[in-house]
């Protein structure tokens, strides 16, 4: 069996491994501690630069209810919502349409469409930045919802459809040639065939742009102006700008605005975990 | 009644000439097994009636329409595939339906008709099962299931038992051609398996490098071989060929002159082109083999027996014959096979004689065709 399983490794090689192993977790764990940390401090204890001792008043809850009374979080976050749902159920639907085309039907120039969505992802995003906003203002999105998520399924897209195409490249042939000769239609493949084997992999995928789309701040910033629009990511900014003291209020809606996320990848981490490794083994 | 015609088709793969003017005719209810070794157009010939794959020039016809041009699913066909390809999501019912319900045909109707193919295939009580909760060979029958639910014209089966291990290939084997005789469908089927050839056909068709080598009933095949290639594919153990030189020709008997061993007369038949000092092959079947002194023997040679098969009911011996040197042999040596029909006490080492008959002997031409006997054992049929 490759890798040996640990219990029969030497205790020397064994205890290094573990530190190193708690070292690497501690050290990535960290930055996330502190916010805890300081989200359940006192402004005064903050204020005494006492960064990292435990909390000597424990003050989670005011601090929560602090971000939600004193500021617009909660308008954050019903934006990011409003922006990251369509935009992953976009994503989802055209990069399913594209992967199954490019996977599947033998055109001239699949490969270099295919490079193109490829390629994408490896352009620096801020290159970008100019044009895209002053592509936005001409055509009158600037500050509003519709141009975060096009723009964020135009980004999007390009992984996506990498993903899916190769997911939908692994199906074995004969399950297409055998629903080609029961007289499916594309369409009907597509959608009673490849789909449902692809659920895994859509879940998968589904956290992965949920995630990006969510805690992109660089465009949130480039692209939205008003609070009306902006999501939970450039409205924590705000928040600093407001309450330039306030660590522990920063803190608290840190954490919130990471809840959903989280809760995302808790609910789906089974689909998560098989869709990254389905095709390695025939089912 | 002629059910399926394939017309001058020709199919490249790039430069890759991969079907050579192959022409094909089927009866209704003919069973017909296309065999041949990898690469040699059966399978592709398969799907190019299946419509899986465009064919470069020619045309199809299936129940009197050219369907050439027609999608998979409007030729009437139905396909079973080697890995059976079961939809892995959906129930065997569901499965088996699939064709019905992307026709948009009622369900009652789809019910009926799933019902009586699984009564057919004994799998009833499969059906709400997934295909990961079935065994190799119950995959197969849903897969079989499925071809019949849509009451095909013709159905059509890439290798469908190569996936299976050796005791149930031999019963679904039985159970292909119990079907095959309940249903009286056309059958058409690929396979590399000579003895799945020999014991399910009505009719074999040997291709070879993208062309129909031969045609016909499987005994008629073995026994009258139009050339080497297919007197070389059928038969297990396989024959044995011997390098031999065209002596004398005269009253329809060649004298052939073999290395290592007396000179033998063959009955020919077709003698054109034949001159002396040709380079024939001389082909004889392991069980056409004889040990000890045979009446009117035309070929015997003295042999060691290197290798010994203990079958039960039959024996087969690897033998050398020292400067007679057999081609490319089953063992990878020169040595030639011998099957007895009995379990015989033979060790490694000992001396044996061996003898053929006369109208045992095949002769091939150089470019492989062959020259002798024509009708010569069917007609003892």
């Amino acid at each position: 069996m490759f890798p040996r399983p640990l219990p029969e490794e030497k205790p020397l090689q064994r205890g290094l491994y573990v530190g190193f192993v708690a070292l690497i977790l501690i050290l990535w764990l960290l930055p996330l501690f502190a916010v805890m940390l300081t989200a359940s401090k006192t402004a005064d204890e903050i204020m005494a630069g006492q960064y990292w001792t435990w909390p000597k008043h424990f003050n989670l809850i005011e601090n929560f209810q602090a971000v939600f009374a004193q500021t617009n979080m909660w308008g954050y976050f019903i934006n990011s919502l409003i922006i990251t749902l369509p935009s992953v159920l976009l994503v989802l639907v055209f990069s399913t349409l594209t992967g199954y085309v490019l996977a599947r039907y033998n055109f001239k120039g699949n490969a270099l469409v295919f490079a193109l969505f490829v390629g994408g992802n490896f352009l620096p995003a801020q290159i970008m930045m100019i044009p895209v906003r002053d592509l936005m203002v001409s055509v009158g999105l600037y500050d509003t919802y519709l141009a975060l998520i096009i723009f964020h399924v135009a980004f999007q897209t390009g992984f996506a459809t990498l993903f899916m195409r190769n997911f939908i490249a692994a199906l074995p042939d004969e399950l297409f040639q055998a629903a080609r000769a029961e007289g499916a239609s594309p369409w009907q493949t597509l959608r009673h065939v490849v789909i449902p084997l692809m659920r895994p992999a859509l879940a998968a995928l589904a956290i992965l742009t949920f995630t990006f789309v969510w805690n992109d701040y660089f465009w949130a910033i480039v692209l939205t102006q008003s609070d009306a629009v902006k999501p939970v990511t450039a409205g924590l900014n705000n928040l600093r700008g407001e309450w330039t003291s306030a660590w522990n209020i920063v803190a608290a809606a840190t954490l919130f605005v990471a809840v959903p996320p989280v809760t995302m990848f808790f609910l789906m981490q089974k689909h998560f975990i098989a869709g990254l490794t389905m095709g390695a083994v025939k089912g | 009644m002629s059910h399926v015609r394939l017309i001058d088709i020709d199919k490249y793969y790039g430069s890759y000439h991969a079907l050579k003017s192959v022409n094909l005719t089927v009866d209704k209810g003919e069973f017909i097994v296309m065999v041949g070794p990898s690469g040699c157009g059966k399978s592709t010939t398969l799907k190019s009636i299946a419509g899986l794959e465009a064919i470069s020039s020619g045309e199809i016809w299936i129940n009197g329409r050219n369907v050439t041009r027609e999608e998979p699913g409007d030729r009437g066909i139905a396909m079973v595939f080697q890995s059976y390809a079961l939809y892995p999501h959906m129930t065997v019912a569901e499965n088996m339906g699939f064709g019905l319900k992307m026709a948009k045909r009622p369900q009652a109707e789809i019910d009926v008709a799933v019902k009586r193919a699984a009564e057919i295939l004994r799998i009833t009580d499969q059906l709400d099962k997934r295909p990961k909760e079935l065994s190799g060979g119950q995959r197969q029958r849903v897969a079989i299931g499925r071809a019949i639910t849509r009451s095909p014209e013709v159905f059509l089966f890439d290798e469908p038992l190569s996936n299976l291990d050796a005791a149930l290939r031999t019963q679904m084997r039985v159970e292909l051609t119990t079907l095959h005789q309940q249903l009286g469908s056309t059958m058409i089927y690929v396979t590399h398996d000579q003895v799945e050839a020999m014991t399910m056909a009505s009719r074999i068709v040997v291709f070879n490098k993208g062309v129909i080598e031969q045609q016909g009933a499987p005994l008629e095949l073995y026994h009258n071989p139009v050339n080497q290639f297919v007197a070389g594919f059928l038969g297990a153990p396989r024959i044995n060929f011997v390098a031999a030189t065209l002596v004398n020709l005269r009253d329809g008997v060649a004298e052939v002159a073999l290395e290592g061993a007396s000179t033998v007369h063959v009955p020919v038949a077709d003698t054109a082109g034949l001159t002396n000092g040709a380079k024939l092959t001389l082909g004889v079947r392991p069980e056409a083999l004889k040990i000890g002194d045979v009446p009117d023997a035309a070929l015997s040679f003295d042999a060691q027996v290197r290798l010994v098969e203990q079958l039960g009911r039959e024996t087969v011996l690897y033998v050398d014959a020292g400067p007679l040197a057999a081609i490319g042999s089953e063992s990878g040596t020169h040595n030639f096979t011998v099957q007895l029909g009995t379990a015989a006490p033979y060790a490694a080492g000992q001396s044996i004689k061996v003898s053929a008959r006369a109208a045992d002997l095949y002769l091939f031409a150089p470019d492989g065709k062959a020259v002798n006997r024509p009708k010569l054992i069917a007609a003892s049929l």
